[in-house]
């Protein structure tokens, strides 16, 4: 006869002991807690902020040298024909790249700092307070990544915003016309910022796999200022094709006005980015679920 | 409460957690005591999820840490005084911290004062010495008002003033209710602190005991009589499951009988006893004797392990 008790439903009382009781809500980790959590995270380190001035400071800096240098280029152009033929080869239009000529530089510094804040996790022993927060793991990682990817996107694109600004009375001074408004400056204003923020995305996938500040940021190196080189280097036309699909040289055939020949087309390019986004940070993912902190 | 059913854990060919099955039960103080590199740490990192059991389960309140669904105010701990970014302040990482479950600024606050860390809040945790770095760890660990609290080595690092403080805290946290869990390898802070104790040696539970049958070694209380006709005592009090050593010309240690029972079989006999002591073993006794096989690291000169001999020196 006691059964009976074993079938009847909902039979709550065999499973865990609430101990607390509901008399209060207790809220837990959800996305946008744990969002705000890392936002609270990455705007109270003093060497965050410090690589996202330098990154400014950087971009604006480069935008204001290389208007000087296309103006004087310029200026050779009218008085030497064969200088104005290179011009005219680029679509006559050159200033229209000049705020975002510092982008190299923000993609290293943006993406060392993608590393940096999942690296420094582990090197800290602060992965243990976050995820004893956050057991799940996933959560928090994809919270770090949507603050990492929207901060690099912002600041790369205030920075050649601003880069912008600087440099069109500069470029006046040479006769030259920058308009900040124009279809094709807005395409290479967000075309680039999304695409530092897909190089910090897989820095942070470096920092997360490698744990380690400097071996991620040299991973990082290794594939993004190295590995093009090399390839240039090395003969065989294998390594001739493979250069294309390095995630540094996605970004020419994605600002390129018209197709280049010997270049991926791109949405090939969009592709092949995307790629070097997903697969690491799936990885990452997996490998942080799995491992011990 | 705390459950765990053979727990292990295995790095490469070395096995941390060896199969170990305890119960930390809700009310009291529970102590996890046992040599450097025992197991103590690797076990409380497998209560919180941070490393995934080789074999085994281990529950909090009846379910893994993780499918919690808010951990932090289910079970706070401190695993590591440096589970922090150093360059934040005690402040900013409490507070992304608390943000995670929601946990009010005003909690955040309080838990600064509670731990005495209230002028030095605001500075970075780099400048911390290892005792505001315990407190700052235990801060964190009570932001969610959990039911549950681990404290791996809290007094580690921390000024008397500091120990006592601690000891209080858990004491007090415990008589609320709540299941607290710490460890150490000081005995002597054990005997003080802890109402229970589990020992662990080598990755395996060597005790599980309350802490007063541990000292007194399951009832063994010994004594230590002083009497000028020892043979006579000793027929006496001769019986089963009692044993006399004899330590002196007029010195006895007598196993089995409390010392009252002693005295009225003297009085009875007219033996005069002129010393009637009741020995405890100390925690630091008993302890020694439950882990001298099980230590990871002995020392040598301790363990007076035989020197080579010099040639022709003596």
């Amino acid at each position: 006869m006691s059964t009976s008790t074993f079938v009847q439903p909902g039979s709550g009382s065999t499973g865990p002991v609430n101990t607390s009781g509901n008399a209060r809500p207790r809220p837990g980790p959800s996305f946008f807690r744990v969002l705000n959590s890392e936002f609270i995270k990455f705007r109270t380190l003093l060497s965050t902020l410090i690589l996202l001035a330098s990154t400014a400071v950087v971009m604006v800096g480069f935008g204001a040298l290389s208007a000087w240098g296309t103006g004087q280029f310029a200026d050779a152009a009218a008085s030497d024909p064969s200088a104005a033929e290179a011009m005219a080869a680029q679509g006559g239009d050159l200033a229209v790249t000049v705020p975002t000529s510092g982008i190299a530089f923000a993609q290293l510094i943006l993406g060392s700092l993608g590393v940096l804040l999942m690296s420094s996790e582990f090197t800290t022993g602060m992965a243990r307070s976050t995820f004893a927060a956050v057991p799940k793991r996933i959560p928090a990682f994809l919270a770090k990544l949507v603050v990492v990817m929207v901060s690099a996107f912002l600041l790369t694109a205030v920075s050649t915003y601003i880069a912008g600004l600087v440099s069109v009375p500069i470029l006046d001074n040479y006769g030259l016309k920058l308009d900040l408004g124009s279809a094709q400056s807005v395409k290479l204003l967000l075309v680039n910022s999304v695409y530092v923020a897909s190089v910090a995305a897989i820095g942070m996938a470096m920092g997360t796999l490698v744990r380690n500040s400097a071996g991620g940021i040299m991973s990082l190196v290794g594939l993004f200022f190295v590995a093009p080189i090399a390839f240039q280097l090395i003969p065989g036309e294998f390594f001739e094709e493979a250069r294309k699909y390095l995630p540094g040289n996605t970004i020419n055939p994605l600002t390129a006005v018209e197709h280049v020949p010997d270049t991926l087309e791109a949405w090939q390019a969009a592709l092949v980015l995307g790629a070097w986004v997903v697969v690491p940070l799936v990885l990452a993912m997996v490998l942080l679920k799995k491992r011990d902190v | 409460m705390i459950e765990a059913q053979g727990l292990t854990k295995v790095y490469g060919d070395k096995t941390a957690v060896d199969a170990v099955n305890f119960t930390v039960q809700a009310g009291r103080v529970t102590g996890f005591l046992g040599p450097n590199g025992a197991g103590k740490s690797t076990t409380m990192r497998m209560i919180m999820g941070l490393d995934s059991p080789t074999a085994g389960t281990v529950t909090v309140n009846g379910v893994p840490f993780a499918r919690h669904a808010a951990p932090l105010r289910e079970i706070g701990a401190l695993l590591d005084a440096k589970a922090v970014h150093t360059g934040r302040s005690a402040y900013n990482h409490l507070l992304a911290m608390a943000a995670t479950h929601s946990i009010p600024k005003k909690r955040v606050r309080e838990v600064i004062e509670m731990t005495g860390l209230g002028d030095v809040a605001k500075k970075k945790v780099k400048g911390f010495s290892l005792g505001m770095g315990q407190r700052l760890g235990i801060a964190a660990a009570l932001l969610g008002d959990p039911q549950t609290i681990i404290l791996d080595e809290p007094v580690n690092g921390l000024d008397p003033e500091g120990v006592v403080w601690v000891r209080n805290l858990v004491r007090y946290l415990a008589s609320e209710g709540r299941t607290v869990f710490l460890s150490s390898h000081l005995m002597s802070e054990m005997a003080l602190t802890a109402d229970h104790l589990i020992v662990i040696g080598r990755g395996k539970i060597i005790a599980d005991a309350p802490i007063k049958d541990i000292i007194t070694g399951n009832g063994q209380g010994r004594t230590r009589v002083r009497t000028d006709q020892p043979d006579q005592l000793m027929n006496v009090l001769a019986g089963n499951g009692v044993s006399i050593e004899v330590q002196d010309h007029e010195l006895l240690e007598v196993k089995g009988l409390d010392p009252r029972t002693i005295a009225r079989a003297a009085l009875d006999n007219r033996v005069m006893i002129y010393e009637l002591t009741p020995l405890q073993a100390s925690l630091e006794e008993a302890y020694m004797e439950l882990t001298k096989d099980e230590v990871e690291y002995h020392s040598l000169i301790t363990t007076g392990a035989p020197v080579p001999a010099q040639p022709g020196g003596n």
